[in-house]
């Protein structure tokens, strides 16, 4: 079964990301490369990327003549997805200790970051024919 | 450049199991169609849609390293849907190809008008970070 781990965070959570020291950001880093090295090896891993920043951000409507209008302006409430995993796993507990372990990487100071990771299935909804 | 075209809804926003099945259909032949549109173009990367709400949980870790998982969140809460990732030449292109999904019809045919969020897919981190 096919799961995506989904980290997000607000404007100014990821204005906060920016602020992290070299060696922060490089501890951090080092624990998410080690994670994408045991999912490889273990045969889960699917894919990952991290997202560019909030101000790179549009949401898109089309217009009745299919022209795209674009919009930057955001609620300061919302959730931005910073970065995401991609797991094939045996079940959901599995999915779930993929994601725990993601929320304890090292953040300033090497404390964890405890970041909640959301954890959702890919769809397998297929219409009858 | 690569970017992430997201469909965002409200958890009331999936009410999509309760559409007519000729609309259903409709729907999903115009996402079929731009999915091929794009493969042809040399722009698809990947597609994926999301289960319901209703089986998203939220992950932290304990102390102890263990997973502590919630299902609860509020109701404001936006949910992905699915997402589309194209490799496209510019941010113009990837706009156009938002406003398509964006007018994929719904019930009886309508055009959704969902907003699609869109955003530049990073490239690999420096290569002094890894």
């Amino acid at each position: 079964m096919k799961y995506i781990l989904l980290m997000s965070g607000t404007k100014a959570g990821t204005e906060h990301y920016h602020a992290w020291s070299q060696k922060d950001i490089q501890a951090h880093m080092d624990v998410l490369h080690k994670i994408n090295k045991d999912l490889t090896d273990s045969g889960e891993f699917v894919a990952t990327q991290g997202l560019s920043g909030p101000s790179e951000a549009k949401v898109v409507r089309g217009e009745k003549n299919g022209v795209p209008v674009t919009d930057g302006i955001f609620p300061e409430s919302k959730e931005f997805l910073l970065g995401y995993w991609i797991v094939d796993v045996a079940n959901a507990d599995r999915a779930y200790a993929i994601a725990a372990r993601i929320a304890s990487a090292p953040g300033p100071g090497g404390v964890p970051t405890n970041m909640p990771i959301e954890v959702r299935r890919f769809a397998s909804y297929e219409p009858q024919k | 450049m690569k970017y992430i075209l997201m469909m965002n809804t409200m958890r009331a926003g999936h009410d999509v199991p309760s559409w007519k099945q000729k609309d259903l259909q409709a729907h999903i032949a115009f996402m079929m169609n731009l999915n091929r549109d794009l493969q042809k173009a040399g722009e698809f990367v990947s597609a994926e849609g999301l289960s319901f709400p209703d089986q998203a949980r939220q992950v932290r870790a304990g102390k102890d390293g263990m997973p502590i998982t919630d299902g609860i969140f509020p109701e404001s809460k936006e949910f992905l849907a699915g997402f589309w990732i194209v490799d496209v030449d510019s941010p113009e292109r990837a706009y156009a190809i938002a406003a398509r999904i964006s007018a994929a019809p719904g019930p009886d045919g309508a055009p959704l008008n969902m907003p699609i969020e869109v955003r530049p897919v990073m490239s690999a981190p420096p290569a002094d970070m890894l």
